[in-house]
């Protein structure tokens, strides 16, 4: 491992190098705000934060994947000396709502009501002393099943024989075809066709906290306090409110500070917060529930994409290509989770870099008996790049084409920026053939004395080790809008008849106070989990205020106090927080200058505000931001907030997408990669041995973060193509419910990553930021199959299964020696 | 639905344990089936104890027992009597931050901050034994924590790091970055 190969970037470097401006911060590689608390152990995540007299909940859960509950008997439970209640079905039924659902025709209560349809649905909830007496009760509920037969495979369910919901009636809970441009024509009179199937497995965020909840209702007021560590709660805080019955007012979500990682997959921890809520309510005391790792993995509600794809590709025998065309089936288990929508989203990178106007979409949506599919970085996103690429792939084989020759006589031209796809997506700006350009040289590079020189490479294949390492461009759209989420509970038909003015954005919140002592104090709507915001907004504000970085601290609004807004997704926060603090730093300057010239009873027009302070134009004097305080008897003047609105709400680009509600991500971040691998046919093992990558994401906001963001995505791209998977057995019994079977990458898995960074900034964007929070894991893997394909390119083994473990490549690799 | 509140009628056997934690002398009577990360979480108040898997995977839980590291999910207190215990809690130095703690700060090691008690406890068993790590050594010696946000390379950066602070002597307030850092 060397030393970081981006030193310009990093801490130690000249901050300034960059922005060639000493006041400003942003830009900076400043080190974050949120560290200190966290290294000294002060940190508090929500697993903290149970009272002293909080009583804990354990869940009884499904061993069956698909099973007829018959009878529950909770006397032996309700016994037990430390038990303070159990809940079934019947008991929330009665009082409450069901929990909102994804598609429009499911009923699904917080607890399973008559059937169970995955293992680890929750049947009871048990609450008890402490979480060691709660399991003790878990074990004394007794639950009859008659079980069923199980739906397992995603293709096999969409013939409907077992039906996971029968007053549904099918298993396919959705299903849309979707035509852009003239595929049709473009499959006719293009020379090829090049056709194929690719499966994309069942993986996850797995962050290393799991979920936690502390409820705690308020008898008085008839309302709920409810710490969780739920991802947008702001956006989603309805399906816990709905769920309880109560107004949106009564139900105060708060996310704590610190979250231990989330990457989308705790939007939907809303069952956690209705069922903690309901037992506070029921004993009268704060209830906390802390999931744990086994419950986690196998029926958490914590799954992502599981795709199957049928993939083509029309091009010419030049390489141009004319058409594409994906059909897949995703696998969503056992319920439609709200508010979770992963098949649209690739619609806004459709052709990924390339330039290609002709293009088919059709997905069917379906249920199985699994656990439910969540959002995970990238939404969906990652195994449309892969299934793409792999088809790309395949047509340089067939074409007998250089394949980075083939992907470079595609890609979009830098200028045909500000480019349309098909979908009517833009991507904002950039340049896709000098990113490629640039890591296909590092790769030259390591043909001459590197990793890839030819002599070593005929060494190794001697030893059955395939080295191969093959370039990629990728996109990763940035800055979700949030009307489009709702298309697969809208009417489709009159999608085309609708107006532009129909669609409302969400915008992003941020209210911020002057303090007495002359500091700043922000407030956050949104919650984060990891990516610092607080560093982010700390070091915008104090550019925008002329103060340091240390007069300005960060704290967070909950559900009832803050708008409802999106929040931390699809890399939407240093796009919506930069744009936010910079409309935030202006409202306020301009309010403490009407500020000051009533202080001095002067014209505004003759102060100004600069440096943290006001001064006077037309004679001697300031008022520094603690006079100013001061002097806000009222506090009017000195509190402010601003809403940073979407930017593709004022952008006519984007009029056709919004409201036909097709994906808009009016940010194309880019990155080239290009990952050497080296795979041992002996034991199936694939080993990265180094991963270039030149990435792009616009103006970088504080380039320590971006590198961040770019590694820890990188290493979950690297455990998402190589090792991670849910996997289920034809019963339905989940295959990894421990961290032995569901394989993190640790520090041996993760290769030398060395990073480029060039910056393209957005013209859409207040900042000309893109969002960096997704990258890696939406082009990691593509990247890494495709270096995997070039390596067994003389096995004529293809990486058509994702993740690429090590029996999978074996029993490839066998499958052709038998042929 | 309801069970009568007959909260503390039940009673479990416990055991008398004595024990240092962060240079604490501890005496606790605990259940036998308590693990000590519970125990130094619940009973202590050592939030930067994490747990985030209990079945010894990840390594959030990581302490030193004895100047070893141990994955307190996969102890009982009960083992603990008699040991010396020493948490991320009990590194800084009136105020100022361990070396590991500056270096992993530095280096942008740590982003959601879940696993990284585990991993500055594991840094400081490696870097107690073998104070001039190479990469290979840094591998072996942090294989038994996972860190899902970060990757590793900013990890292995901020061990080099503290093993240069630690020969060096150099301290928090030494730092020529730290006005950057009180950011």
């Amino acid at each position: 491992m060397s030393s970081r190969p981006d030193a310009e970037t990093g801490p130690e470097s000249d901050p300034d190098a960059e922005t060639g401006d000493e006041a400003r911060f942003a830009g900076r590689g400043l080190n974050r705000v949120e560290d200190r608390r966290i290294l000294t152990g002060e940190a508090e995540y929500v697993h903290d934060e149970a009272p002293d007299d909080a009583l804990h909940m354990a869940l009884v859960r499904s061993m069956h994947a698909h099973a007829d509950i018959e009878s529950i008997d909770t006397e032996a439970a309700e016994n037990h000396p430390g038990c303070h209640l159990v809940l079934t079905a019947e008991d929330v039924k009665a009082d409450y709502n069901p929990m909102p659902t994804g598609l429009h025709g499911f009923e699904e209560w917080s607890l399973a009501d008559g059937k169970a349809r995955y293992v680890g649905e929750p049947v009871a909830a048990v609450v008890a002393d402490d979480r060691y007496v709660a399991e003790d009760v878990v074990d004394l509920v007794s639950v009859e099943y008659e079980t069923r037969e199980a739906v397992v495979d995603p293709r096999e369910a969409r013939e409907n024989e077992v039906v996971v919901h029968e007053d549904v009636g099918t298993n396919v809970g959705d299903h849309e075809e979707l035509s852009f441009g003239d595929p049709e024509e473009a499959f006719e009179e293009a020379d090829n066709v090049i056709e194929s199937s690719y499966s994309w497995g069942r993986i996850s965020g797995v962050p290393l906290e799991t979920a936690g909840v502390v409820a705690d209702y308020d008898r008085d007021a008839d309302a709920f306090d409810i710490d969780c560590n739920i991802q947008l709660h702001t956006l989603v805080d309805d399906t816990v409110y709905e769920t309880l019955g109560y107004d949106p007012d009564d139900v105060n979500l708060e996310v704590p500070p610190d979250v231990g990682g989330s990457f989308g997959t705790k939007i939907a921890l809303h069952r956690y917060c209705s069922l903690a809520a309901m037992a506070s309510k029921a004993v009268d005391r704060p209830v906390a529930f802390v999931e744990d790792r086994i419950e986690n993995l196998q029926g958490g509600d914590m799954h992502s994409t599981q795709r199957e794809y049928d993939v083509k590709l029309a091009v010419d025998d030049d390489g141009t290509f004319r058409g594409l065309d994906f059909w897949f089936v995703d696998d969503f288990g056992a319920w439609p989770r709200y508010p979770v929508n992963q098949v649209l989203k690739p619609l806004s990178v459709l052709t990924n870099a390339y330039d290609v106007q002709d293009a088919r979409y059709e997905y069917d949506l379906v249920l199985t008996n699994k656990t439910c599919q969540t959002a995970y970085r990238g939404f969906g996103v990652p195994a449309h790049l892969y299934a793409l690429e792999m088809v790309v792939d395949e047509a340089a084989a067939e074409l007998e084409m250089d394949p980075d020759e083939l992907r470079r006589r595609n890609l979009v031209e830098s200028d045909q920026m500000p480019y349309e796809l098909p979908s009517k997506n833009v991507y904002d700006s950039g340049d896709f053939p000098a990113a490629l350009a640039h890591v296909q040289e590092k790769i030259e590079d390591e043909r001459d004395g590197g990793l890839l020189d030819p002599e070593t490479v005929a060494e190794k294949r001697e030893e059955g080790k395939y080295r191969g390492a093959r370039p990629t461009v990728h996109i990763e759209p940035g800055v979700s809008g949030s009307d489009w989420t709702n298309r697969q509970r809208s009417d489709r038909d009159e999608l085309d008849e609708r107006d532009r003015e129909d669609v409302a954005e969400l915008p992003e919140h941020l209210r911020a106070e002057i303090r007495e002592d002359g500091t700043v104090r922000a407030y956050l709507a949104t919650d984060s989990s990891g990516q610092g915001h607080q560093t982010l907004v700390t070091q915008l504000l104090a550019d925008e205020l002329g103060v340091l970085p240390s007069d300005v601290d960060v704290s967070y609004l909950d559900s009832v106090e803050a708008p409802t807004e999106y929040g931390t997704a699809a890399s939407r926060m240093a796009v919506m927080l930069s744009g936010a603090a910079q409309g935030l730093g202006e409202t306020l300057a301009a309010n403490l200058e009407t500020l000051a010239a009533e202080v001095w009873d002067c014209d505004e027009a003759d102060v100004t505000y600069r440096d943290g302070g006001v001064h006077r134009v037309d004679a001697d004097g300031s008022l520094s931001l603690a006079e100013l305080a001061d002097a806000d008897d009222d506090g009017d003047l000195t509190r402010a907030s601003y809403d940073y609105e979407h930017p593709a709400t004022r952008l006519e680009e984007f009029d056709e997408a919004l409201a036909r509600k097709f994906p808009v991500y009016p940010t194309a971040a880019f990155a080239a990669n290009a990952p050497i691998v080296e795979v041992d046919a002996n034991t199936g093992e694939v080993e990265i041995l180094k991963l270039y990558s030149l990435r792009d994401c616009g103006t970088q906001l504080n380039p320590t973060i971006v590198e961040g963001q770019a590694h820890g995505g990188l290493a979950q791209g690297v455990g998402a193509a190589l090792q991670e998977e849910f996997g289920y057995d034809d019963s339905g019994q989940p295959q990894a419910i421990t961290l032995f079977d569901y394989r993190l990458p640790s520090i041996e898995n993760v290769p030398e990553m060395e990073l480029d960074h060039t910056e393209t900034p957005s013209p859409f964007t207040a900042t000309g930021a893109k969002g960096t929070g997704e990258g890696g894991m939406i082009d990691g893997p593509a990247s890494i199959a495709c270096s995997i394909n070039a390596a067994l390119e003389p096995l004529g083994v293809k990486a058509d299964r994702i993740p690429f473990t090590p029996n999978r490549v074996r029993e490839r690799i066998r499958e052709r020696e038998g042929e | 639905m309801s069970a009568d509140d007959t909260s503390g009628v039940i009673e479990y056997p416990t055991e008398e344990i004595s024990l240092s934690i962060n240079g604490e002398e501890v005496s606790a009577e605990v259940e036998p089936r308590h693990k000590l990360s519970d125990f130094l979480r619940d009973a202590r108040g050592l939030r930067g104890v994490r747990v985030g898997c209990e079945h010894g995977v990840c390594g959030a839980c990581t302490v030193l027992m004895d100047g070893r590291a141990v994955k307190s999910c996969l102890t009982y207190a009960v083992q603990a009597d008699g040991t010396e215990i020493e948490t991320v809690e009990g590194l800084a130095d009136d105020g100022a931050l361990h070396p590991i703690q500056e270096s992993f700060h530095e280096e942008h090691a740590l982003q959601c901050g879940f696993c990284t008690s585990g991993f500055v406890m594991a840094t400081k068993e490696l870097l107690d034994e073998n104070p001039d790590p190479d990469d290979d050594d840094i591998e072996t010696g942090l294989a038994d924590n996972v860190c899902r946000c970060t990757g590793y390379q900013n990890i292995y950066d901020a061990v080099h790091r503290a093993a240069d602070r630690l020969e060096t002597g150099e301290t928090d307030a030494d730092e020529t970055h730290a006005g950057e850092d009180d950011a």
